[in-house]
């Protein structure tokens, strides 16, 4: 008895922890490829000028940032590509200034062919917590699939890490049995 | 450090590990998700709130499933109770979401926030080391006339007015032994749904004594029962926070490795334990989660001006973890102790089976 419980027990375990190695290659390919930055930085979701905001995460109102303003499909450096609504991002980008922003011309302002950024984050608080809070994932839009798949991804490996725990108990022998809640009542 | 680069942010893979194994370890134990632990950690290592929240919650997803499968196996669901609650569950989250973008608009959010948690934290702290005194005395009483203890001692009667309500459909909840108006469990799912959507929490702290004293379930059965929700609330919340664009999934894969022995350990530990153990490792958490949120609460009340407050709060919420995480081995270690007949703590034996 005690042996069979073994050998179903590493089956299981082969079986989910395969399973698991399968979803963990699936998500750490999607990473490396850039497929998931790409999913994350999908669309615009704001009028105004994509940009990456790590370029200029230095810069202060003493010595803002000059963002040359371009069109083009990947960022490199100090680039501001003009977006719309809905606009497919450039290679890169990693968030959006808006219109408002730049017309309120406190953090950045638009110079000719340039934008001047001057402070390129603001410490912000959530529940209690400070934070830098950059233009960085600002008037961005996810690809809505690539949501689904989050879910799908983060459900499958829980079950798959669950089922391999459960078929290395078995495994090992470690007979777990269910509690008896209302025994000695 | 590992350079994530959807969030953003370079962060320590080994401490998103620890995180993980740690919230693992008391969310298996407690049936909490850790949310209100996992945020604030996240916030240290560099990654901006909001994808802090997105993180957590996606992560719980996964983890509540891990603890699922292993509380399965243990007998502590009760699957009756459980999706009687999730529609329940579902609303509440949603109008709690709601409910805080009405605040949000009226610019009264984070006050809103911390107030509401303090309020909710406190009262359920009192009540669970309350009761939960009483049932540890209860037990040292039975042991000293030597009557047989059983793994579950409750004293508290509002389940019996709860389960008198003759609303219909009236369901029976074998594994939790309970039989109880539907309309109980969904209202119970509804309420504690508005303040973990309010809270932007999974829930579990506020569900887990919902179950145990007002449907009346044992401490085991609600920490699996509300597992169970938390899959469906977390994987809910995941979805809504990856539409948003608030999560990264290396640092929820990172999470979810640790989770994963975490909450084995977690959930195999409660079977070393009586109800009461598990209810005093609840109260206790709330009360730490409640200091920390004052301090909070002090700081912006305060204009942000004391830093020393928020540095506090930080320090309280992270070291909540570890002593958790260090009180649930040591039972179990004194359990095993207890067992083979060695000496513990006079306090363990009426708390350990």
């Amino acid at each position: 008895m005690a042996e069979e419980v073994r050998r179903k027990g590493a089956v299981k375990f082969v079986f989910w922890t395969l399973a698991a190695i399968g979803i963990t290659t699936i998500i750490v390919h999607s990473f490396m490829s850039g497929q998931m930055a790409n999913w994350y930085y999908y669309e615009s979701a704001a009028d105004g000028y994509a940009v990456n905001a790590d370029s200029f995460f230095n810069a202060t109102k003493q010595r803002p940032a000059i963002l040359s303003i371009r069109d083009t499909d990947q960022i490199s450096d100090l680039v501001a590509v003009p977006v719309k609504v809905g606009d497919r991002l450039p290679r890169n980008a990693t968030g959006v200034i808006e219109g408002k922003v730049l017309q309120t011309g406190k953090r950045a302002v638009i110079d000719g062919q340039t934008i001047k950024v001057m402070i390129p984050w603001e410490v912000v608080e959530t529940k209690g917590f400070r934070f830098r809070d950059s233009f960085e994932h600002k008037g961005i839009r996810t690809f809505g699939w690539a949501a689904v798949w989050n879910v799908v991804m983060v459900l499958s490996l829980g079950l798959a890490l669950g089922y391999m725990a459960e078929g290395m108990t078995d495994l090992l022998g470690i007979k777990l049995e269910k509690i008896k809640h209302f025994e000695g009542h | 450090m590992f350079d994530f680069t959807v969030a953003g942010v370079e962060a320590p893979v080994l401490l998103l590990v620890l995180v993980g194994f740690t919230v693992g370890t008391v969310g298996g134990f407690i049936g909490v998700g850790g949310g209100y632990m996992v945020t604030p950690a996240l916030i240290v290592f560099g990654f901006p709130g909001y994808m802090a929240s997105g993180i957590d919650m996606t992560h719980i997803a996964g983890k509540g499933l891990v603890s699922t499968i292993r509380h399965r196996q243990l007998g502590n669901i009760d699957w009756t109770m459980a999706l009687s609650m999730v529609a329940g569950t579902m609303l509440g989250v949603e109008l709690g979401v709601r409910l805080l973008v009405y605040f949000k608009e009226l610019g009264l959010s984070t006050i809103a926030l911390l107030v509401t948690s303090v309020a909710v934290m406190f009262t359920l702290f009192l009540y669970t080391q309350f009761e939960t005194r009483r049932a540890h005395k209860k037990i040292c009483e039975m042991s000293e006339k030597g009557e047989s203890i059983g793994r579950e001692i409750q004293t508290s009667s509002l389940p019996r007015f709860f389960q008198n309500i003759p609303l219909s459909p009236i369901v029976r909840c074998r594994t939790a032994r309970v039989v109880v108006s539907m309309w109980v469990i969904v209202l119970v799912g509804v309420v504690t749904g508005v303040l973990a959507g309010f809270l932007g929490v999974g829930g579990g702290f506020i569900r887990v004594p919902a179950l145990v004293y007002l449907v009346g379930a044992s401490t085991h059965i609600a920490v699996g029962t509300d597992l169970v929700e938390i899959v469906f609330s977390g994987g809910y919340g995941a979805l809504r926070h990856s539409i948003e664009g608030h999560v990264d999934m290396m640092a929820v894969l990172f999470m979810i490795s640790g989770a994963m022995i975490g909450a084995q350990f977690g959930s195999i530990a409660t079977s070393f334990v009586r109800g009461p153990a598990i209810r005093y490792i609840l109260s206790y958490s709330l009360i730490l989660a409640t200091c920390g949120a004052v301090l909070r609460l002090v700081y912006v009340l305060t204009g942000s001006s004391i830093e020393i407050l928020s540095f506090f709060a930080l320090v309280l919420t992270l070291g909540e973890m570890i002593f958790l995480c260090i009180f649930i081995v040591s039972l179990v270690v004194f359990a095993i102790r207890h067992r083979r007949g060695k000496w513990v703590p006079k306090w363990v034996p009426p708390l350990v089976c």
